[in-house]
């Protein structure tokens, strides 16, 4: 009768296929007004002055908010850096600047939608400019200008890991690789644009309706920014059209809150609502960062990695967002997943005015593996080892100290995962260590002009919150019946962001409690009516959902038992803790569980035109214990399109602080004839020991090391390497034509 | 400014009704605010996602760049006039809930309305023809695979040809 490990169609399609279903901007309230906002529109400036006199008066408006109708008027999910309008006679020091395109200047609550827009455009601003730090490696060395004027320089955080002695590591070489990665900018694009309601709920809480990743974070960013006791604060979550880390940064939610309270404030109880254009999207939310990687490594003739020094360079854009939390993973993942004893990492998160970098699928991770699985495919070829080889040479195991001095949680599976991605992909294990399948089996191409070739990377990525961060996750779980469980209902604030949360939680709960699925009714997302669960993010849902759904159901089977009806309880799930880094040697006990991948790859280049096809990817995901396989395989082939995006097509533009790519028809995202031909997942089910069931969590991996493997294919087929993406056909070719040239 | 309205006659999801819109009103605003159909989703104003498609007398237009004047005297199908009746999913609907063809959901309703033309014109497409037909559609979150699977479930099921659902 179990539910676990069944491919259960998810409970939300019904809704999702006839229409039914309300994302954010499908509701519409009785007597609902409108909010527009103005956006700066230029990236760094001080506002000296702003009239809102002919806005305010234009027809059918209701209100123009400004800085000054903010409360405390800062808000970050890591530092309150951020304000939210920027202006003069604001409650914070420097809330008068703007630091980015996207800052918020004004809010017009008005009568409709086009009535609001027409009023913004009446709203006079002044702004004195400022010069603009756009280069991170500028605004790293420049002291007298600085984004934020509270602080002492433009770096946000300073990571360190000082591991052995990399000298003396280097010295012991035969071979040493140095190289200067950049990995891109990246735009969520999740197909819904932000948009949400505010109220004044019956119970007069300031309630706010929007697609989000966290239903508490959003309660708690809303309470301080507008001084505000945290329960007179309500989120609800209705459908959600896709996430991916952009919905994890505040976007409407405050701006919401504060435009509900201040026509209360005037005697106007009106729900107000707004949807974002996708132009507002793009500008207004955070991107995937772009990095900077100085990689040096060294490694002995067979093939042990004896050193590796690594300068990062984040760069942060205007607000603080989530950067030092990325930059943790950056930092710890960009030597890769292997045992290395002489290690010195400097990693650096800068303030500039581009658009503010945050929380992106994968979180660091990708762009850490694309450094570091480069360095190793360098050296494998550079010492004439097989890449497989290689890495079955360095791989972390059980016991083996990571760069920041402390082991990974056991069970260490990424030499299991490694060694299924590659024998499906003809590799073969002798007695001389491992060989890669002969070059004729990638078949032949149809054209002299078309070149083939075959790679392999891989990744690992915590689940969880990590470097000390508080982690927990609480269940309610209620019984109800006679001499019978009749009915079960769970309480979950877990956001269902498409991944298929829900689906999974219905299952788990009828497992733990030992009923059918069709028998668990969930009551979900609604901080009025659920405990916090913490976010959809860190590939953590499953994990500690699982776990707090197991304790409170241990718990109301007990209740049950002794004849309480309805037998109810709540159950909190505390994972190990973890530890932030030492300021000096970066010593720590980063994550409590971990997720490992493994890819090979396939491509078909064009070496007339640079145009890159992506034939073959073969993905081994250690999912610990699949929950619902059909899920597991929707999210492998999900992340690596999406990864295949940002590998080879996505090409977002930010000059001078503007963003040149406002649309999606000039950010270019993958359609079904950008998919690679085949996607082949391995799913494999080593139990993570104090996972639920085993599981481990997943949905980022897949995404991981899609990048480096699609150059390290791309070098089997032309001999160069490229640093730098996405390997746009311009990028691909220029680089051929310098190669040929030399 | 005033603006001068423009009746309008339609037929939408089977259901006869006159309005007075003005002329730059897109069909797109009109399904989801004047007819309160609100499956019809907008994902990017212009006409690149897909996400907005809707049948006009039987084939699929993208409603951020049609305007409801044009739509005078026509007939139009959203998702919400699929199948049968309110009990009954259409089969196409049925084929991508079971091939798990959607993950956050907000392109299903487009790629419904994408391919309920394309079944009838092509009732046994080939996995090419299925992937060219999507190729106006943005998806975000599946990778498409099990949407083209979900559309091969469809064919297999018999949607597209005559009269598989009533
Ligand atoms: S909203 Fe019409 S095509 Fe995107
Ligand atoms: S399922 Fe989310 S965009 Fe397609």
């Amino acid at each position: 009768m179990t539910a676990i490990g069944k491919s259960v169609p998810r409970v939300d399609a019904h809704g999702k296929v006839t229409g039914e279903t309300l994302y954010p901007g499908d509701i519409n309230l009785p007597n609902q007004a409108y909010l527009k906002i103005l956006f700066a529109g230029r990236p760094h400036a001080i506002i000296k002055r702003i009239d809102t006199e002919n806005a305010a008066a234009s027809r059918g408006v209701l209100a123009v908010l400004t800085a000054k109708d903010v409360a405390i008027n800062g808000y970050g999910l890591i530092y309150p850096d951020q304000p939210v309008l920027c202006g003069p006679g604001s409650s914070r020091r420097f809330a008068d600047r703007v630091r980015f395109i996207g800052d918020q200047v004004a809010v017009v609550i008005a009568e409709s939608e086009e009535l609001a827009t027409r009023a913004t455009k009446l709203i006079k601003v002044d702004y004195e400019d400022l010069p603009l730090l756009t280069d991170p490696i500028e605004a790293m060395k420049n002291d007298s200008l600085l984004i934020h004027p509270d602080r002492e320089d433009n770096i946000l955080r300073h990571n360190k890991i000082r591991k052995g002695d990399v000298e003396a590591g280097f010295s012991q070489a035969d071979v040493i690789i140095e190289a200067e990665y950049k990995t891109p900018v990246q735009e969520h694009a999740y197909l819904q644009p932000e948009a949400g309601l505010g109220y004044i709920d019956e119970e007069g809480r300031i309630t706010v309706q929007v697609a989000g990743q966290w239903t508490h974070e959003d309660q708690e960013a809303i309470a301080l920014a507008l001084n505000l006791p945290i329960h007179r604060v309500r989120i609800i979550y209705p459908a959600i059209g896709g996430a991916f880390g952009g919905r994890e940064d505040m976007s409407v939610q405050i701006i919401l809150a504060l435009a509900a309270i201040k026509l209360h404030e005037r005697g106007i109880d009106r729900p107000v609502k707004i949807i974002w254009s996708r132009e507002e999207s793009i500008v207004g939310h955070h991107k995937r960062h772009a990095f900077i990687f100085r990689s040096k490594w060294g490694a002995t003739n067979d093939g042990k990695i004896t050193a590796a020094e690594v300068e990062v360079i984040q760069d942060g854009g205007a607000y603080a967002c989530t950067s030092t939390k990325v930059l943790g993973n950056a930092t710890l993942m960009c030597v890769g997943p292997y045992e290395i004893a002489n290690v010195s990492v400097d990693a650096y998160s800068v303030y500039t005015n581009n658009l503010p970098g945050g929380a992106f699928r994968g979180f660091g991770g990708p762009q850490a593996a694309f450094a570091a699985e480069c360095q190793i495919n360098k050296l494998a070829h550079a010492l004439g080892i097989d890449p497989v080889e290689m890495r079955m040479r360095n791989l972390l195991r059980d016991g083996s100290l990571t760069a920041v001095g402390t082991p990974l949680p056991e069970v260490v599976t990424i030499d299991r995962v490694v060694a299924a991605s590659a024998e499906m992909a003809g590799w073969e294990k002798g007695p001389e260590g491992w060989s890669s399948p002969p070059a004729e089996s990638l078949g032949s191409p149809a054209e002299k002009y078309l070149k083939r070739g075959i790679g392999i990377a891989c990744g690992f990525k915590n689940i969880g919150f990590s470097f000390g961060h508080p982690e927990k996750c609480t269940t309610s779980i209620e019984l109800l019946g006679g001499s019978e469980i009749e009915r079960v209902i769970v309480y979950q604030a877990g956001a269902d962001v498409g991944q298929g949360a829900h689906t999974v939680i219905a299952q788990m709960t009828a497992d733990a409690v030992g009923v059918p699925l069709e028998m668990v009714e969930m009551v979900l997302s609604d901080t009025a009516k659920t405990e916090d669960s913490g976010s959809a993010s860190a590939s953590r849902l499953t994990y500690m959902t699982g776990n707090s759904i197991r304790g409170a159901a241990a718990e109301a089977l007990m209740h049950w038992r002794a004849e309480d009806r309805p037998a109810k309880a709540t159950f909190t799930y505390t994972p190990s803790a973890t530890t932030d880094f030492d300021s000096s040697t970066g010593y720590s006990t980063p994550n409590f569980a971990y997720g490992y991948v493994s890819e090979v790859a396939t491509v078909e280049v064009d070496m007339e035109t640079g145009h890159v096809r992506l034939l073959k990817v073969i993905c081994a995901d250690d999912v610990g214990k699949a929950i619902n396989m059909q899920q597991i395989v929707g999210q492998i082939e999900g992340g690596i399109v999406q990864a295949a995006g940002y590998a080879l097509m996505e090409n977002f533009i930010q000059e001078n602080g503007q963003v040149a790519t406002q649309h999606l028809s000039t950010y270019l995202i993958p359609t079904v004839l950008d998919i690679p031909e085949e996607v082949e997942s391995v799913v494999l089910e080593f139990a993570e020991p104090n996972g639920p069931w085993g599981v481990r969590g997943m949905a980022e991996m897949p995404y991981i090391p899609l990048a480096p493997v699609v150059v390290a294919a791309l070098h089997d087929a032309t001999g160069i390497w490229f640093d730098e993406f996405p390997l746009i056909p311009e990028r691909v070719l220029l680089k051929l034509q310098e190669e040929k040239g030399t | 400014m005033k603006k001068t309205l423009h009746p309008i006659k339609i037929t939408v999801n089977g259901i006869e009704s006159t309005h007075a819109v003005e002329p730059r009103l897109l069909l797109s605003d009109f399904l989801r605010q004047d007819m309160e159909l609100t499956g019809t989703h907008v994902g990017c104003e212009h006409g690149v996602c897909g996400a907005c498609t809707v049948l006009l007398d039987g084939e699929a237009v993208r409603s951020c760049l049609t305007f409801a004047v044009q739509i005078d005297g026509h007939q139009i199908t959203t998702v919400e006039g699929l199948g049968s009746n309110p009990d009954e999913l259409h089969p196409l609907q049925q084929a991508f809930w079971d091939a798990h063809g959607l993950q956050c959901g907000f392109c299903t309703a487009g790629i419904l309305m994408t391919i309920i033309p394309f079944l009838e014109a092509n009732p046994h497409p080939s996995e090419e023809k299925i992937r060219e037909a999507l190729s106006g559609n943005l998806c975000r979150c599946t990778g498409y695979q099990n949407i083209v699977d979900a559309v091969k479930l469809a064919a297999e099921r018999g949607v597209g040809q005559p009269n598989p659902d009533d």
